[in-house]
């Protein structure tokens, strides 16, 4: 036996489990003062958003079978942290137990508030749904959606989205958020929150055979509250 | 507490490296076909995980290197010495503090968890006890 050499391989051992419980609380810091959304390197939920949205007709920004009576309109910000709320807390229910079923449809409406920067993300989304990608676009989006105010809408970050939900032709769609008619479909949606009274995203309107034309309904408070409305639309 | 035979310990680390190297190879074949491992329990855990951007380092799986690990750990315990037990404590160190840190993306970054991970995490420190023991009793000591 070798006490000398047994000591100083001992040593050496602590010092191993010493730098490794370093490394490991090192490594975790940095994972969380890394990025907390709006990171077009890791842009994730991809299979979530894929799995809420899977065999649920789109065409154009609005969710659902063609046929459905109701049609709850959802006019928001990309940029909006409520409304990112609300996209993984609330619609999920919704889409599942009312979209899903064929009872009501959801119509994404683009209600530029927050800056500048909330018109390119209005203008990708919209162009994604040229593709049939519209609602994928706006569900991943949300999901990684960066902090207010950081200029995180990058032409790097739209493409990111538009990659991430499956946007078929980038080119096209390219081409698609930079067009006239679509610039024109922004300021359009804008202008009708507006013309509803909307002042604040998310704003919520239906429409069925309960109503009277278009309802206003401002901002519903939770998932029952928007599945009430959606009934209340019958 | 008297320590169990090296040879006890190494024999228990040979058996759960072979495990290991079995569900590091199961992970990164599926991975390499594009898909992900299939939950046995169900669920989209194991999908989540692996379609997160945690999944790849430099571009190649984590699971690769989760192999060469466990072909590193199982050299030690088939080989006797001190360059063995210094060689398998340091690796399965290395290996617990890697699974620690996954552990703790899967719970708190990627919000999913995958059973194969889990399996792994469970191997690697199960690895890592026996491996310490193993160096501790037994480092500086005829083999």
């Amino acid at each position: 036996m070798n006490d000398g050499r047994r000591e100083r391989l001992i040593k050496l051992a602590s010092a191993a489990v010493f730098l490794t419980i370093v490394a490991v609380a090192v490594l975790i810091v940095v994972s969380q003062s890394g990025s907390s959304g709006g990171d077009s390197e890791n842009i994730v939920a991809v299979a979530e958003v894929e799995r809420e949205l899977q065999g649920i007709p789109q065409d154009g920004m609005v969710l659902g079978q063609p046929d459905a009576k109701v049609t709850l309109l959802e006019f928001a910000d990309l940029q909006c942290p409520v409304c990112k709320g609300y996209s993984e807390e609330f619609l999920p229910q919704v889409i599942e137990n009312q979209v899903r079923s064929g009872e009501a449809k959801l119509d994404y409406r683009t209600f530029t508030i927050i800056d500048t920067n909330s018109i390119p993300a209005a203008e990708a989304a919209i162009a994604a749904s040229k593709q049939g990608r519209g609602w994928n676009y706006v569900e991943i989006f949300y999901r990684n959606q960066g902090e207010e105010g950081t200029d995180y809408v990058s032409d790097e970050f739209l493409t990111a989205i538009a990659r991430a939900a499956k946007v078929p032709d980038i080119a096209r769609w390219n081409h698609d958020r930079r067009s006239t008619s679509v610039e024109a479909e922004v300021e359009e949606a804008t202008a009708e929150a507006e013309r509803l009274g909307f002042e604040g995203t998310p704003s919520f309107a239906v429409q069925g055979p309960g109503t009277q034309g278009l309802e206003a309904l401002g901002l519903l408070q939770s998932a029952d509250a928007i599945e009430s409305a959606i009934s209340a639309a019958h | 507490m008297k320590a169990p035979a090296e040879g006890t310990l190494r024999g228990i680390a040979t058996f759960l490296a072979t495990f290991g190297i079995g569900v590091a190879t199961y992970i990164a074949i599926a991975d390499s076909g594009g898909g992900s491992p299939v939950c046995i329990a169900g669920g989209h855990g194991c999908q989540t995980v692996a379609e997160s951007s945690y999944s790849h380092v430099l571009g190649v799986n984590i699971a690769v290197f989760g192999i060469v690990g466990y072909v590193v750990l199982l050299t030690c315990a088939l080989l006797r010495g001190d360059l063995a037990r210094m060689t398998g404590f340091l690796a399965s160190l290395v290996g617990f503090g890697y699974s620690v840190y996954l552990t703790y993306l899967e719970l708190f970054k990627i919000e999913a968890i995958c059973q194969w991970c889990v399996a792994s995490a469970v191997l690697m420190t199960l690895l890592f006890v026996a491996n310490a023991t193993r160096m501790l009793a037994y480092v500086g000591r005829e083999p």
